[in-house]
């Protein structure tokens, strides 16, 4: 007995303490720090000042805040709807049977194990590069007027910027949903197809119902990617460090908090109050999926 | 035998009749996977060409032969070759050191019961869902507080902390799974639990150690936002923020085909990981991914 509990000591005490200075200190230190003012992100803690709500009363007038606000929920609602629907349809295709099946599974998730700069460069330049890329080239192949047009400019720069990065996720997804419908007994199937059931059908009725549970896991790993989006932004906006059409709040904090360039104000607790704020995002998300899911309680 | 020759016929002609049924999903996902492998032939291809037939539009012609001299400027005049020692030494600490905390914690939060085990897990499992933003600025200034801002240490020690949330999660279920029968075995022969753990159980478990370690070495190549705060200097920087710098510079110089150069050095090692072991892999991501 004593001996496990010295096992229990020496084995777990290395990872927590890992643990404690990783996430818990630092999560404890930016909700204190969001409450005072601090400008610089290493001034000690003496001369933090304290004011309360004032910073997150400060970020919800400040408008270059609320629009990346709207941009992050933009590209939650359009790119989780993209992105779930072309991976749960991908998923139904790749678990009906179809030969290949390794190899398309593998292809669609490359986009996830390739550096995000590297893929990010690679939409920029080969398929949305006005002079040469695929899409400016097979727009001039339809003699479309479309093929003058900057991708990279304007408001179109938000969509392709939502196109390369839903690209990007599709993979991930889809090998979620697919162990979720592999898990699906074959019987209920074969029931189904006697009973004269198409394939549309069987997807509707059986696979989404059974698929809530998967649905709800998928739904809370896009919102942490989103909340997330970070390196995809600084790339379209590349070489300025942000631009309106794609900041996003954790490219403003950045901005606040480590000052970059046109940013003449410098304030590491107004970042804090951003970190704060995203995750309560995060948690409300959390909360609001398990409210409306309910956990299928059928073992299949 | 030819009754079997003539049962696989009619069984390969039902296959074939299935496949034709099941066309329409071939062609979307099928396009879908020409799409991605032209992108990235296209990358190497215009790596291998001139800035000048890039623009033109004719990265693919290779008027002027394989211009593997791109492949060199982006080695040496872009400083790849820094970013990715930096990387390589980054994500071999991480996935080395994670290990080596997260095994043990894991093995004991999979086989004993005592108090606080549920806590420890599910904060492991919370801090996996934690912004990034939440703990970056607490970070920075410890760092900058031990003196360590502008060094390699920061960022190893930061991975490796990273890491260990994910690793001990995923090897729990893994440990959870494995039979007790060894451990029973060794404790009637007197072995120590811990000398149990080191010389049984740690090598029981390669095969859910290397598949961690695969996504732990590749989450730290492809790892942007911390090396861009902590690697104050270019010498310290990883391939990601590594590579944008080349792509700013790339502005002023216009060598477009040593920017894809750059671009393939970086995405080559991951993607001929994954090639090699893509079952293991996408059977690890599904594993580790709805159970956590």
């Amino acid at each position: 007995m004593k001996d496990t509990k010295k096992m229990i000591i020496c084995f777990l005490t290395p990872a927590l303490l890992f643990f404690v200075t990783i996430f818990l200190y630092p999560v404890c230190r930016t909700i204190v720090m969001s409450f005072f003012e601090a400008e610089g992100v290493s001034d000690s803690i003496s001369t933090w000042q304290f004011v309360g709500l004032q910073n997150y009363q400060k970020l919800f007038s400040t408008s270059i805040f609320l629009d990346s606000m709207a941009n992050m929920l933009k590209i939650w609602f359009f790119g989780g709807l993209i992105v779930m629907s072309i991976s749960l349809l991908f998923a139904a295709i790749l678990t009906s049977g179809v030969k290949f099946k390794g190899f398309y599974k593998a292809v669609v998730y490359i986009p996830n194990i390739i550096n995000a700069v590297a893929m990010s460069t690679m939409w920029i330049t080969a398929v949305f590069n006005k002079r040469f890329g695929f899409l400016h080239n097979f727009f001039d192949w339809l003699g479309s007027d479309l093929a003058k047009v900057d991708y990279m400019s304007g408001s179109i720069k938000f969509w392709t910027l939502l196109v390369a990065f839903c690209f990007g996720s599709v993979g991930y997804y889809m090998l979620i949903f697919m162990s979720g419908i592999e898990r699906v007994s074959g019987d209920i199937y074969e029931a189904a197809t006697i009973d004269g059931a198409s394939k549309v059908c069987q997807f509707g009725r059986i696979t989404l119902p059974l698929l809530r549970g998967v649905m709800k896991t998928c739904m809370t790993f896009w919102t942490i990617g989103v909340v997330g989006f970070f390196v995809w932004s600084q790339m379209w906006s590349a070489p300025l460090q942000s631009e309106l059409t794609t900041i996003t709040p954790f490219i403003y904090m950045y901005n606040v908090t480590f000052g970059t360039q046109g940013n003449t104000e410098r304030s590491a607790s107004l970042g804090a109050a951003v970190g704060v704020l995203m995750a309560l995002v995060v948690l409300l998300v959390f909360f609001i999926i398990n409210k409306a899911v309910k956990e299928d309680d059928s073992e299949f | 035998m030819k009754e079997r020759k003539q049962t696989k016929k009619s069984l390969l002609g039902l296959e074939w009749k299935k496949q034709v049924y099941l066309l329409p999903g071939h062609l979307i996902v099928g396009a879908w996977c020409l799409f991605t492998i032209a992108m990235l032939g296209w990358i190497v291809a215009a790596s291998l060409s001139t800035s000048p037939e890039i623009m033109r539009g004719k990265a693919l012609a290779f008027e002027t032969g394989l211009h593997f001299e791109n492949y060199v400027n982006a080695w040496s005049a872009n400083n790849i070759s820094v970013f990715f020692a930096n990387s390589l030494l980054y994500a071999l600490c991480a996935m080395c050191g994670s290990i080596l905390l997260s095994a043990p914690a894991a093995y004991v939060l999979a086989r004993f019961v005592f108090k606080g085990n549920a806590i420890v897990r599910s904060g492991f499992i919370t801090a996996m869902s934690i912004p990034q933003i939440m703990i970056v600025l607490p970070l920075f200034s410890l760092a900058t507080q031990a003196n360590l801002t502008g060094s390699k240490v920061v960022l190893i020690f930061i991975y490796i902390g990273m890491q260990v949330p994910y690793t001990t999660t995923f090897l729990i279920t893994f440990f959870s799974n494995l039979s007790r029968v060894y451990e029973e075995a060794a404790a009637i022969d007197g072995c120590p639990p811990m000398k149990t753990f080191w010389k049984i159980m740690l090598p029981l478990s390669q095969p859910g150690l290397v598949t961690v370690g695969i996504f732990n070495f590749m989450g730290i190549w492809n790892e942007y936002f911390l090396s861009l705060i902590f690697a104050s200097s270019e010498k310290n920087m990883s391939v990601g923020p590594g590579l944008k710098s080349v792509l700013t510079a790339m502005q002023y110089t216009g060598d477009w085909g040593g920017l894809f150069a750059a671009v393939v050095i970086v995405f080559l090692p991951t993607l001929v990981l994954f090639i090699c072991l893509s079952k293991t892999i996408i059977s690890g991501i599904t594993a580790g991914g709805v159970k956590g």
